[in-house]
């Protein structure tokens, strides 16, 4: 598994796919984050931020080998196993960026009442919260589910924006936590939990769903 | 380059359907196939008829939506006819990372990619960036990354294509060590004549199954003595002992005497597998081993293991000089 993640990363970072994502990512918490705004409000927003960036950068991860390649790895590492990496290493990265961003409004927001640890705590599991359901997204919004790249990048944006503001979303959980809390981070633990059971069942959905869809 | 592989089971196809999206037509259905280890298959068909999906389908690269794949080795290698350039690695870059997907460590997915590309004469390309190279250098690199991690099953979809004459030889050099060393290669390809007599089996694929092919002229093959096992109602054509007369080949050919002209430097054990012994041919032609067909194998992979190259394997058409019954 660690040479499929090595692999699968290496494509993204050697083909600058990483960029426009990223640029995306500090866009929006350049926008929405002030230095000096209080820190939990400030963490739910670069969390939320970072929904339809993990879903566009698990999308890339599915989509950027050529097909010729992806049956090269596939053979010799397993098609399930070369696909699961591919998920997994998107995600990752995603909550790579999201923690920086989380590391990086903690230093520079007003702690009003609450511990930095504390904050960033609840910052974290934010932000593993978001990238994971983002994530889903992204899998769910790409082959082998849907093929064509109009649909998918417009059920991209949609899928992320139903993510951020439907009930029921863990994204839309871990956010509020944060954002609507009045000063007090709590850690969104229940959030992260959901997150995560979501994120392996889109996982394995897409994984069986290879042999029929495509 | 030529471990044995360790005994394992044949890799199994039962009952395997595929078709493209959920309500495409069906391209292959109702597969059984059983394809034991070290055996050389030839898959033929027309264009279009799903000699690709089922070469994929063995690989690995495509799941079935029907039926199962069961048996297939850790060690699995795939090569499409075309391979995308549009990678951002060098070819030894992109050769490490495929060894590294195979298991090799780093370093020595690096010591065999260097080798088999010098193998296949694209030593020089090693530091070159996939997206420049030619066709034929971009196949040669998807050839190695095939051959690197000495796969039990090795499987060929017209890899041969876009390689110069000398790769084309060294591929089918590679092919013959593979099988050799007890591995299961699969190949689809265009020109009749590649590796002509040599393969075990041969299948056809029309109609959207898989069935006997026709029996190839030419030499018996390496691979003797092994017995096909084909359940259910594919049968596999094949020119190793066929049990049933009717269909012609009841001549116990796994005894049959086979001639193999090798060359090599090293030393080889004292005493050969069905008491075989060399024979120089004049004009460095290498030296013949007359050899019952049971013990073909046997000096075959002596042979490789000592480095020595295969020249070729044929039938004994004079009297016979082995242990053979003939």
């Amino acid at each position: 598994m660690t040479a499929l993640l090595r692999y699968h990363s290496a494509l993204f970072l050697r083909s600058q796919r990483w960029l426009a994502p990223l640029l995306l990512y500090a866009a929006l918490v350049a926008v929405g984050v002030r230095p000096g705004d209080p820190v939990p409000g400030s963490l739910g927003i670069a969390a939320a931020g970072l929904v339809p960036v993990s879903a566009w950068t698990v999308r890339i991860f599915l989509t950027q080998e050529p097909a010729a390649a992806r049956a090269v790895v596939a053979a010799a590492a397993g098609r399930s196993r070369a696909h699961l990496a591919a998920l997994l290493a998107g995600a990752g990265w995603a909550v790579l960026a999201g923690a920086a961003a989380a590391c990086a409004v903690t230093a520079t927001g007003g702690l009003a009442g609450t511990s930095g640890p504390a904050a960033l705590l609840a910052g974290l599991l934010a932000t593993t919260a978001c990238a994971l359901t983002g994530g889903a997204v992204g899998t769910l919004a790409a082959r082998p589910f849907v093929r064509a790249p109009g649909w998918s990048v417009a059920a991209l944006l949609l899928g992320s924006l139903a993510a951020l503001v439907t009930t029921g979303s863990p994204a839309k959980h871990a956010v509020t936590a944060l954002v609507a809390d009045g000063g007090g981070a709590r850690p969104p633990w229940a959030a992260c939990a959901a997150a995560l059971l979501l994120a392996a069942v889109t996982a394995t959905a897409s994984r069986r769903a290879g042999a029929r869809l495509e | 380059m030529s471990t044995i592989v360790g005994a394992r089971g044949p890799v199994r196809l039962a009952g395997v359907g595929r078709r493209y999206g959920a309500r495409g037509p069906w391209v292959l259905r109702g597969v059984d196939l059983e394809l034991p280890e070290g055996r050389l298959v030839r898959v033929t068909g027309a264009n279009g008829t799903g000699k690709s999906t089922l070469l994929r389908l063995v690989a690995g690269v495509d799941a079935p939506a029907e039926g199962r794949i069961t048996g297939r080795p850790r060690g699995t290698a795939y090569v499409p006819e075309r391979f995308p350039p549009a990678l951002p690695f060098t070819a030894l870059g992109h050769l490490v990372h495929l060894g590294r997907l195979q298991g090799l460590t780093t370093a020595v997915a690096r010591t065999r990619a260097t080798r088999w590309l010098e193998r296949l004469g694209a030593g020089g390309y090693a530091g070159t960036a996939l997206s420049e190279l030619s066709k034929g250098s971009a196949q040669k690199v998807a050839v190695a990354q095939a051959l690197l991690a000495e796969p039990g099953l090795l499987v060929l979809d017209e890899a041969w294509t876009g390689l110069d004459e000398a790769a084309r030889a060294e591929l089918d050099r590679a092919v013959r060590e593979r099988v050799a060393a007890g591995a299961t290669v699969l190949f689809v390809d265009h020109d009749p004549r590649r590796l002509a007599g040599e393969a075990d089996t041969v299948l056809r694929v029309a109609d959207g199954g898989v069935g006997p092919g026709p029996r190839e002229q030419g030499t018996v093959p390496a691979r003797v003595g092994a017995k096909a096992v084909e359940p259910g109602p594919v049968r596999v054509g094949t020119k190793t002992p066929d049990p049933d007369p009717a269909r012609g080949g009841a001549k116990p050919s796994a005894s049959a005497p086979v001639r193999i002209v090798a060359s090599g430097t090293r030393p080889l054990p004292g005493v050969l597998p069905g008491g075989a012994a060399g024979e120089a041919l004049g004009d460095g032609g290498g030296t013949l081993f007359r050899v019952g067909g049971a013990d073909s194998d046997a000096l075959l992979r002596v042979l490789l293991d000592a480095s020595w190259h295969v020249h070729r394997v044929e039938a004994e058409t004079g009297p016979a000089t082995g242990g053979g019954r003939g």
